[in-house]
């Protein structure tokens, strides 16, 4: 190796080295915890030892960035800043003998919503509201309960989103009582619809001969959105309207 | 030989609650009020050497082990695994009735798949899955009624893993999870329409008593998680449930206000909610400011007994620090409380109206030996109560873990432990385990079976005066429930982290245990005990009888 190419690597190293402290930092607060993995990758808690396991750097990156679906180990990719996510997936490689790459791996880009919006998801998905927000019913970007079908209309206004109209939904009269339902399928042996009485919405499976259903009901989207102040809505709407590609 | 069980049964009705099962095994704890004790004794002290398996089940899924009970009505016995699949069998032999594949949503499983057990109740199993779904299955068919989202686990990092308890016309759920940032809550379904009865919120909100214990908006995020299973007396109509540690786990600092009585209410606490509002009627808080993982999450024992001569309506509950609490159930108040484990060091003890002094805590930066580790002084495999021995039994474990506290910043739905934790010996030897009597009132121990390795399955007492039990080398044992000598044991294959059941079908009593080893704890062994790092995992179920014509 000639003298130009050390002094060339240098700063490289030096780079990687902060990047890898910077992971074994990360590693210690997002890995090392409680139930999870060991303090520096070693065991001692329930998840495996992580140090010195032959893993390649390709099982390293895709397992810390997309996790093990079914198990405990999750998706960090989607979870961490792209800058502790490449520090800790550095980390993890040094522990298992690899030299750390560079350029760094590729991340998921984080997405950044304006402030309203970005407000918006915060309301749309407000577990504090218990039953009374949005994703009990809807879901978007993956997350809530796929009640209602995907949301493709969007209203101008919160007036408008309280009044929004659902010809959809019906009226069902089982065992003597009626309540808003919204009819998922019907089949010769089984119907299934939702009971829209109160939220969550219940998901009921019955006998076709048990059930009577009606066009239209009383049910009201407002109903659902007394939790909301108007300022509230329209804050919902503008996230919605970043997070509905039309 | 025929009369003496009957005296017994007497002298039990005599008593003003009676929580032993007979012919079926209807509840979680077996009757609602948890004793895990059945009254039958066809197999008893003097036969049970003549034990003979009767059939198997292989359930096929042997993620994170089968930590289930199996509830059995009327001939059929229900069976659910980690990964919330439900089996309806012919208890008399094993034949597979009906079986509910619950469809898996590809995700990470906070804490990985986990199911303790399914409730029966109102023509329904009723299935709670580890993405927060409370399922209806028609108990005659396996069909589906009703379903009910009750959380988005991608959201909050929880998941429901107790099994439900059927009270009245309601099932009511709790929700494990208390390491992510969430608020913890128990839910009330009603088992007609599948439709929310009642919500209680673990962590009082703003304007409610006991907010002003959380600093902040630490209380958005505190955990305080209903893991397992609570319990029901109908006299009082009062609903008893354990309530997990606050988040962060290991750090109070950003979540002690230091206002009000008590700390972070109602974690760490037991609480009694009216069966029909979810109101709280009185709570008990075992560990104020618990900075140890210290839930109060287990099971809660009602028994009727005498205490200073006066009978009294009590509450026995044992906490994850490693000591029991003997409460009365009508009001909450404190009467008794004592170490079940030999190493306790996080505090000196407690003083005579129940408060722990001498406490040590996790520190930042300088890893701290504390006794027991946060898999408590007992993991969350159940006790039992023998009325007719007056014991009560526990499945301790002495394990100490290194624990260090680290600030963190809540972000919802993931891990807030703000610790870091290495399972360890404790400081006089290896890790181990004994299984004790007690009596329940005074904490006196009776007797006590060692052994070896962690007893990580729950305990069943039954009229034949047995304790059962399975470890996780395979062995299920009986023990006399008088003596604590070990009477008979069989192996059943694989490590046992479930609960098993005994009942009675034609005139003949059976004995039923879910082995296969596996979940959180069993995965810390081999740091232990490296021998262990072969042991198989599996999930079966395995049913023991009297050979035809011995009585």
């Amino acid at each position: 190796m000639t003298r130009l190419s050390v002094l060339f690597l240098l700063p490289v190293l030096a780079c990687a080295q902060d990047m890898i402290g910077r992971g074994a930092d990360v590693f210690g607060k997002s890995c090392a915890t409680g139930y999870c993995h060991g303090a520096k990758g070693g065991s001692g808690s329930t998840a495996p030892r992580l140090a010195a396991r032959g893993f390649s750097e390709e099982y390293i990156l895709q397992t810390i960035s997309r996790g093990i679906p079914g198990t405990a180990m999750p998706a960090f990719g989607s979870v961490l800043p792209r800058e502790e996510l490449v520090a800790v997936i550095a980390y993890v490689d040094s522990l298992n003998g690899i030299t750390p790459r560079n350029p760094a791996p590729e991340a998921e880009p984080e997405k950044k919503l304006p402030p309203e919006a970005a407000r918006g998801r915060e309301l749309f998905f407000d577990s504090l509201r218990g039953f009374g927000r949005c994703s009990t019913c809807h879901q978007v970007d993956g997350f809530g309960v796929p009640v209602a079908s995907p949301i493709a209309i969007i209203p101008a206004d919160a007036a408008a989103l309280r009044r929004l109209a659902t010809p959809h939904v019906e009226t069902a009269t089982v065992a003597g009582e009626s309540f808003p339902a919204l009819v998922v399928s019907q089949g010769k042996n089984q119907t299934k619809l939702y009971d829209l009485t109160a939220p969550p919405p219940v998901l009921r499976t019955l006998a076709p001969a048990s059930v009577t259903l009606k066009q239209a009901s009383d049910w009201q989207h407002a109903r659902v959105l007394s939790t909301y102040s108007d300022a509230e809505l329209q804050a919902i709407l503008a996230y919605v309207r970043t997070a509905v590609a039309p | 030989m025929r009369i003496l069980p009957i005296l017994f049964a007497f002298a039990g009705a005599t008593l003003a609650q009676d929580g032993a099962t007979r012919a079926d095994w209807n509840y979680h704890g077996g009757t609602q009020f948890a004793w895990r004790y059945s009254a039958l004794d066809q197999i008893n002290r003097s036969n049970v050497t003549k034990l003979v398996p009767v059939w198997a089940f292989q359930t096929g899924d042997y993620e994170m082990g089968l930590q289930s009970t199996p509830i059995v009505i009327g001939g059929t016995l229900y069976l659910s695994t980690s990964r919330s699949q439900v089996f309806a069998l012919d208890a008399a032999t094993g034949r597979l009735i009906w079986q509910f594949k619950y469809p898996l949503p590809r995700v990470t499983v906070p804490y990985g798949p986990q199911n303790r057990g399914i409730a029966v109740g109102g023509g329904y199993v009723l299935l709670a899955t580890y993405d927060d779904y409370l399922i209806a299955i028609d108990q005659n068919t396996g069909q589906e009624a009703w379903r009910v989202s009750l959380d988005d686990m991608r959201q909050c990092g929880c998941t429901v893993t107790g099994a439900p308890l059927v009270v009245k016309d309601k099932v009511i759920v709790g929700g494990a999870g208390g390491d992510s940032a969430h608020r913890g809550y128990l839910t009330a379904v009603y088992l007609k329409t599948g439709r929310v009865a009642w919500r209680f919120y673990t962590i009082p909100g703003p304007g409610e008593k006991g907010h002003e214990t959380w600093k902040g908006d630490s209380w958005k995020f505190g955990g305080g998680a209903t893991w397992m299973t609570g319990s029901f007396d109908p006299g009082l109509n009062l609903v008893y449930w354990g309530v997990g540690n606050a988040a962060a786990d290991n750090d109070a600092r950003a979540r002690y206000s230091g206002q009000g009585e008590g700390a972070n209410l109602y974690t760490a606490s037991v609480v009694a909610l009216d069966a029909d509002t979810g109101k709280l009627k009185w709570y008990h808080q075992e560990v104020p400011k618990d900075v140890w993982d210290f839930d109060s999450s287990y099971e809660c024992v009602l028994i009727d007994r005498e205490v200073r001569g006066q009978m009294r309506k009590l509450l026995v509950h044992v906490n994850k620090g490693g000591y029991a609490f003997v409460l009365d159930r009508v009001t909450g108040e404190y009467i008794n409380g004592y170490p079940i484990v030999d190493n306790h060091n996080w505090t000196t003890g407690l003083t005579e109206d129940g408060k722990f002094v001498g406490r040590v805590e996790p520190v930042e930066g300088k890893p701290t030996l504390f006794c027991p580790s946060p898999f408590g002084g007992k993991s969350w495999n159940e006790t039992a109560y023998s009325p007719r021995t007056g014991f009560l039994y526990t499945p301790t474990i002495e394990v100490c873990g290194e624990e260090t506290a680290i600030a963190e910043e809540p972000h919802e739905g993931r891990s807030f432990i703000g610790g870091t934790w290495v399972f360890t010996n404790p400081p006089d030897g290896p890790a181990h385990s004994h299984l004790d009597a007690y009596d329940p009132v005074t904490g006196k121990r009776q007797w006590s079976y060692p052994y070896k390795y962690l007893l990580l399955a729950s305990l069943l007492a039954t009229g034949g005066d047995l304790v059962f039990t399975g470890d996780p080398e395979g062995f299920f044992f009986a023990l006399d429930a008088r003596t604590g000598t070990k009477l008979w044991s069989f192996q059943t294959g694989s490590g046992h982290r479930g609960s098993s059941v005994t009942y009675m079908l034609n005139g003949r009593q059976y004995v039923a245990t879910p082995s296969g080893w596996g979940s959180l704890a069993a995965g810390a062994f081999p740091a232990l005990w490296p021998e262990t790092g072969t042991f198989r995992g599996g999930s079966a179920l395995t049913v023991f009888a009297l050979p035809e014509g011995t009585r």
